[in-house]
């Protein structure tokens, strides 16, 4: 549990749950973008039917991964 | 964006494109080392090398395009702060959107147009994700609940306590 209290009579967020909670956002942005861009890039390859869903879902895992790690970075160089 | 979660404006801009260097300089320093000692022959001491190596010339590189990229993204956010006088989403999506085409300049203006709307779409996620983030923050976490169970307590406060995460670019 974080011991820092705000301003507010909350607790602050600690770094690791902030580093946590930037890796689960970035991972969210990732899927989102890896869904809208690795559609098109699997439409246009030429990918239909089942193997269009598994083209789309690698690449949403792949961007949601790269980008939650460096969403994950971003958070804890700052705090 | 919030405004009191980031630095005014002028020296936002070192500090975008510092902080954008150091997030591609660790993230790449990440990446690169494992790629490295997959691609590396077999024997521990040639993949121990063929990470340092890759490390060495690829993540600076990595560190040096996301530079750019927020060096010249918060140069415009800034001026469109200064032209549009206010300081919303709006702001980040455009200056995405611009500075991914101006990036692919020198590609024609069929590159600057993808390269444009790749940049304003990632952007506009960034800034929504942040929305969510802070209305459903706001909405979960009540004053006082660090001594009791999270249930239907007092009113949550207006300000939120998860603010301070929209720091990320």
């Amino acid at each position: 549990m974080p011991v820092a209290v705000g301003p507010y009579g909350q607790t602050q967020p600690s770094c690791f749950d902030r580093v946590k909670m930037g890796f689960m956002m970035g991972f969210a942005v990732g899927m989102a973008a890896g869904a809208m861009f690795g559609t098109f890039s699997c439409l246009r390859i030429g990918m239909r039917g089942r193997e269009l869903m598994g083209g789309v879902g690698k690449t949403m895992m792949q961007s949601g991964g790269t980008f939650g790690t460096f969403m994950a970075i971003g958070m804890g160089i700052r705090c | 964006m919030e405004e009191y979660a980031r630095e005014p404006c002028p020296w936002r801009i070192v500090d975008d494109c510092g902080g954008a260097f150091t997030m591609g300089a660790i993230g790449g320093g990440i990446f690169q080392a494992v790629k490295g000692f997959r691609n590396a022959p077999s024997g521990m001491s040639h993949r121990m090398r063929g990470s340092m190596t890759a490390i060495k010339t690829r993540a600076p590189q990595l560190g040096g395009s996301f530079a750019v990229w927020g060096g010249l993204f918060s140069m415009i956010d800034c001026g469109l702060v200064k032209v549009r006088g206010k300081e919303d989403p709006w702001n980040s999506i455009t200056s995405g959107a611009m500075t991914g085409a101006i990036l692919a300049a020198r590609n024609g203006p069929v590159a600057m147009v993808g390269s444009a709307a790749m940049g304003g779409i990632l952007l506009a996620l960034i800034e929504g994700a942040g929305i969510l983030l802070t209305r459903f923050a706001s909405s979960q976490f009540q004053p006082g609940s660090q001594f009791e169970e999270p249930g239907p307590g007092p009113a949550p406060i207006p300000t939120s306590p998860f603010g301070d995460y929209r720091q990320y670019q």
